[in-house]
């Protein structure tokens, strides 16, 4: 009996007790604190071999508070987990070369993919695992559970309710994981208001609120200029539509960021209302605002967007089309890439991008051999979702059409997910778009990973679209038929120059591989012409002027 | 409808020089000289295993407006960036005195009516200056153009077009600059050193190339018109270009005389006024000296469609008489 | 490295003569080329000539340039490429927009 009665039950709390009192001796009483303790308040709070989430999204970047925590004393903090969904600025890595943090748990880190890659082979970094973003939240709730978060908003009020706004992305899912589990939560933001638009962290959910010295870094990922799309993305974004979204009849979905699918977006207006096809094609997005969707948006085509994050420039634009996009009571949009994966994971019939590599099976992956440039979130969307129950036409045709549902799970009725890559066969400098053996083999052996990183698995995939033609692989109904498809669409790499031209040939009888002849396009129509848009100064026009595109895509 | 007609209404920013140059004269009245066809590309690129040309990135040839001979010399910004070589030096030069010579076969063959038959030069640009892989050459035809400009000043109009992606640049922003006329779009852009280089040289805090809003606010058409170093503003179409053109080609060669910016006693003064006003000023921006010249809110005029900005742009007031002719 | 210069020539059953004298197509820009078509008696044969920077692609040009021909049954032509780095795929676009302006033009002009 008197040992259950000394049973601790709230040890997490007492912790973060002791770590608060300690900072008080720092800061002080009030939650806002000022910029030359903030190193200080960092040493305080966290404690060697503490899991920390530093704030580092697709996007909004904490970066003052990870300089911050560059800056602390190695000798008192160091054996840090970071746990955080993008590894995008110097200051993520400086940190594990300082010696200050030792283990990361990621999602992507495109910018310092090589430098990663690096440094994980010299050992300076443990590797826990690369993530999708949807997992790496998962993980926040069972086994990674931050202990610290440095986060960010774009404004606090005095007794820190924070305004993320625009560009909340994770700050939601990374605030419910530390705070509930008793950690404590940092927040940076560009200025401190009497009175904020709308509270979206409440103010008991946050310690500490730092005004940092300049904005917070944020990227504009998602413009895509319309003056660099090429004819052959023309080409490619005419066969993707008359051959997928129009045989399909594709309402739901999301587009990888890319000029292709830029080139999609921009073709619904003109060559997708030539088909006739509006209303019956691309009404519910997930996806971040994109500059190229406002022809399409304009032009009513499209019902509905939800974002995983927002897009520099787009702030106006958005806050003047609610029905379209989410937005809040203040008429800002509240963009939540926790919730928008889950729909993009669960809700959508076809899932659509580009890659770096696709191998004769049609696995296919972004990894280069020297660069750990991890998931993101398109695995999530790039898949199958097997928890899937409800119906939609599209899923439901696909499911009809997979030529190995019959092995699998006998007569029973069951959908698949459209899951397109549109492949250049050879992109810039003629590096090939298909390969026999994907490159994240070697990366694999250089940093040491347990498995090859791949974006899209084989089985997952359904549809190839290359200038060649549109494989479409789930008809298939053997790995053999499989490869003999995508090599039918391969064009001239190693893996299309062992196509033969009689299985070729039996593959276009059977359906499974259409070249633009077979889907009725005329080639000679592929070029510019066609883009509703051709450069971002139309863009603009096309959004009568609410898009404020950021100083770099200003061409005037 | 026609390809020429087809190519009326195409952006003149996305359009090859063969298109500008067929579309900016009378429908079907273009024809080339040195095209494609006669297969005289550069003799120095090929050694350097650099691609080459049929018609080494510069269209030339003649057509009509009206009755007039227009001789056009078109600029390919795709090709090695529109850089002028030998060969495409070359091209410049002959089409230059072709019109210089057809001015006084024409002012032969009919000596009391030859106004109206005269013949022009139009030049597309679409050039980062000279080719750096044959640079004597280049620099070589850069001079010998200018000396044709001489032989032409007063007898025939030379006129710019700049509205490209390159834009006009390098030794060819001289070239540019020492024509009678110069059209411009909003897109086009003007200027000796390149916003690159001047990153480069100058460090990102004097001048951030990748800031394309400030880049266009330094070199791009509204400047220039606001400072009157381009004399025209048009849309972005080869329509409007050539809609400009042949209202041009109606003025006397007096009027346009007057129209040049550079190239007397009285404009080099005029220049040297503005060089002092600059370091008077010390402009930190170009708004600044848009505001200077009396537009009181400076940054709404790169967001003004055309037709707004030419309502309400002030722009610089020329000193030199007849200077103040503008569109 | 100097330019390369490669040569092809091909033979097709039934070639079907070019409509016109001579054409061209396209721009030598970054990964772009143009194209110079021009009817010649070649006893039915096409040649076609390619310079291009690009070194060790000789067989996948060869490839490209034979489907165009068959599939266009092309004979009594020589073509000319500049290239400069274009992908097989901007090659073979580039061919048939050629080829289909070259019909259109044909079609207008009957």
């Amino acid at each position: 009996m008197d040992k259950e009665t000394q049973r601790v039950w709230d040890s997490l709390n007492r912790d973060t007790q002791e770590r608060m009192a300690k900072a008080r001796t720092i800061v002080g009483t009030g939650k806002v604190i000022s910029v030359d303790k903030t190193v200080a308040l960092l040493e305080a709070i966290i404690k060697p071999g503490d899991k920390v989430n530093l704030e580092g999204n697709n996007q909004k970047q904490a970066d003052f508070l990870a300089d911050c925590l560059c800056k602390v004393d190695k000798n008192k903090v160091y054996d840090l987990h970071m746990i955080q969904s993008v590894l995008s600025l110097p200051s993520h890595l400086d940190v594990f070369e300082k010696g200050i943090a030792k283990k990361v748990d990621f999602s992507f880190s495109g910018p310092q993919a090589g430098r990663l890659a690096q440094l994980i082979s010299d050992k300076k970094i443990e590797l826990g695992a690369i993530h999708t973003y949807l997992e790496l939240f998962g993980r926040y709730f069972i086994d990674l559970v931050p202990k610290v978060a440095l986060i960010v908003a774009f404004q606090a009020d005095k007794e820190g309710n924070l305004y993320t706004g625009f560009n909340t992305e994770d700050t939601p899912v990374i605030v419910e994981a530390t705070k509930f589990k008793q950690g404590i939560v940092v927040a940076q933001v560009n200025e401190i208001v009497d009175k904020l638009p709308r509270i979206d962290i409440p103010a008991d959910w946050v310690d500490f609120v730092v005004k940092s010295p300049s904005p917070f870094y944020i990227e504009p990922l998602f413009t895509r200029d319309p003056a660099l799309i090429t004819d052959s993305q023309v080409l490619r974004a005419m066969m993707a539509i008359k051959g997928i979204y129009a045989e399909y009849g594709v309402q739901r979905l999301n587009h990888g960021v890319g000029f292709d699918t830029a080139a999609i977006e921009l073709l619904l207006p003109t060559y997708g209302e030539e088909l006739g096809l509006k209303g019956k094609i691309c009404s519910y997005f997930s996806l971040n605002p994109h500059p190229t969707m406002i022809p399409a948006i304009e032009s009513g085509w499209v019902k509905s967007i939800h974002s995983f994050g927002g897009e520099l420039g787009m702030e106006d634009y958005v806050r003047a089309r609610p029905d379209v996009f989410f937005v809040g009571p203040d008429g800002s949009m509240r963009s939540n890439r926790a919730y928008s994966q889950m729909a993009g994971h669960y809700s959508l019939d076809m899932f659509i991008g580009g890659t770096l590599q696709i191998d004769k099976y049609g696995n296919s992956s972004t990894a280069t051999a020297s660069r750990v440039a991890g998931f993101g979130g398109a695995p999530n969307m790039g898949c199958d979702a097997k928890g899937r129950r409800h119906s939609t036409e599209a899923w439901l045709k696909c499911g009809q059409e997979y030529g190995m549902s019959h092995e699998l799970v006998g007569n029973l009725p069951r959908g698949k997910r459209l899951v397109v890559q549109l492949q250049e066969t050879f992109r810039e400098k003629l590096a090939p778009g298909f390969v026999e053996e994907l490159d994240a083999w070697k990366l694999a052996k250089n940093a040491n990973l347990d498995i090859p990183p791949v974006m899209i698995y084989g089985d997952d995939l359904t549809h190839v679209v290359t200038e060649e033609g549109i494989a479409y692989l789930h008809k298939c109904s053997s790995l053999v038929e499989r490869t003999a498809a995508i090599r039918a669409v391969a064009g001239y790499t190693e893996v299309g120059m062992l196509a033969k031209p009689e299985d070729t040939a039996a593959l276009r009888k059977k359906g499974i591989v259409k070249t633009p002849e077979d889907l009725g396009i005329d080639i000679s129509r592929a070029n510019r012409s066609l883009l509703a848009a051709k450069n971002i100064r139309e863009l603009v026009t096309w959004s009568k002027g609410l898009y404020n595109p950021p100083a770099k895509f200003r061409n005037w | 409808m026609s390809v020429w007609n087809q190519l009326q209404k195409n952006s003149f920013l996305e359009s090859s020089a063969r298109q500008r140059a067929n579309g900016i004269v009378d429908n079907g009245t273009f024809t080339e000289l040195l095209g494609p066809r006669d297969r005289v590309s550069s003799p120095h690129l090929p050694v350097l295993g650099e691609a080459v040309a049929f018609d080494d990135g510069i269209v030339t040839g003649v057509g009509l407006i009206g009755k007039r001979p227009v001789f056009v010399i078109s600029q390919e910004g795709r090709f090695i960036g529109g850089s002028v070589g030998e060969v495409g030096g070359g091209k410049m030069v002959a089409t230059l005195k072709l019109a210089i010579g057809a001015y006084h076969q024409i002012k032969e063959k009919y000596p009391t009516s030859y106004q109206g038959r005269l013949p022009a030069v139009v030049i597309s640009f679409e050039t980062g200056g000279v080719r750096l892989h044959e640079s004597n050459a280049g620099l070589l035809a850069h001079a010998e153009v200018m000396d044709q400009f001489q032989d032409a000043r007063g007898k025939i109009p030379v006129i710019s077009l700049i509205g490209s992606k390159i834009g006009c640049f390098g030794g060819m922003g001289f070239v540019g600059a020492a024509t009678d006329l110069i059209i411009m779009s909003e897109q086009g852009r003007l200027g000796l050193t390149g916003p690159e280089v001047i990153e480069q040289e100058m460090g990102k805090d004097e001048f951030d190339a990748s800031n394309k809003a400030l880049v266009y606010r330094t070199t791009g058409g509204k400047h220039k018109y606001i400072m009157q170093d381009c004399n025209f503003l048009v849309e972005d179409s080869i329509e409007a270009f050539r809609t400009q053109l042949a209202e041009v080609l109606t003025l006397s060669m007096e009027s346009i005389e007057e129209m040049r910016r550079v190239g007397s006693q009285k404009l080099v003064e005029e220049q040297l006024e503005l060089v002092k006003l600059a370091v008077e000023l010390d402009p930190r921006d170009s708004m600044d000296v848009w505001k200077y010249f009396g537009n009181e809110s400076p940054a709404i005029l790169p967001e003004l469609s055309l037709t707004d900005f030419l309502k309400q742009a002030k722009r610089r007031v020329r000193k030199v008489e007849g200077g103040s002719v503008n569109g | 490295m100097a330019l390369q210069q490669l040569k092809f020539e091909f033979k097709v059953n039934n070639p079907i003569e070019f409509s016109h004298e001579w054409r061209h197509h396209g721009v030598v820009g970054s990964g772009d080329l143009e194209i110079l078509m021009e009817k010649k008696d070649l006893g039915g044969a096409v040649q076609v000539q390619v310079v291009t920077p690009v070194v060790g692609f000789d067989k996948v040009w060869g490839m490209v340039l034979e489907k165009i021909v068959k599939e266009n049954r092309l004979g009594n032509i020589s073509i000319e490429i500049n290239d400069n780095n274009a992908t097989p795929i901007v090659v073979s676009m580039r061919l048939r927009q050629a080829l289909a302006e070259a019909a259109k033009d044909v079609r207008k002009e009957v």
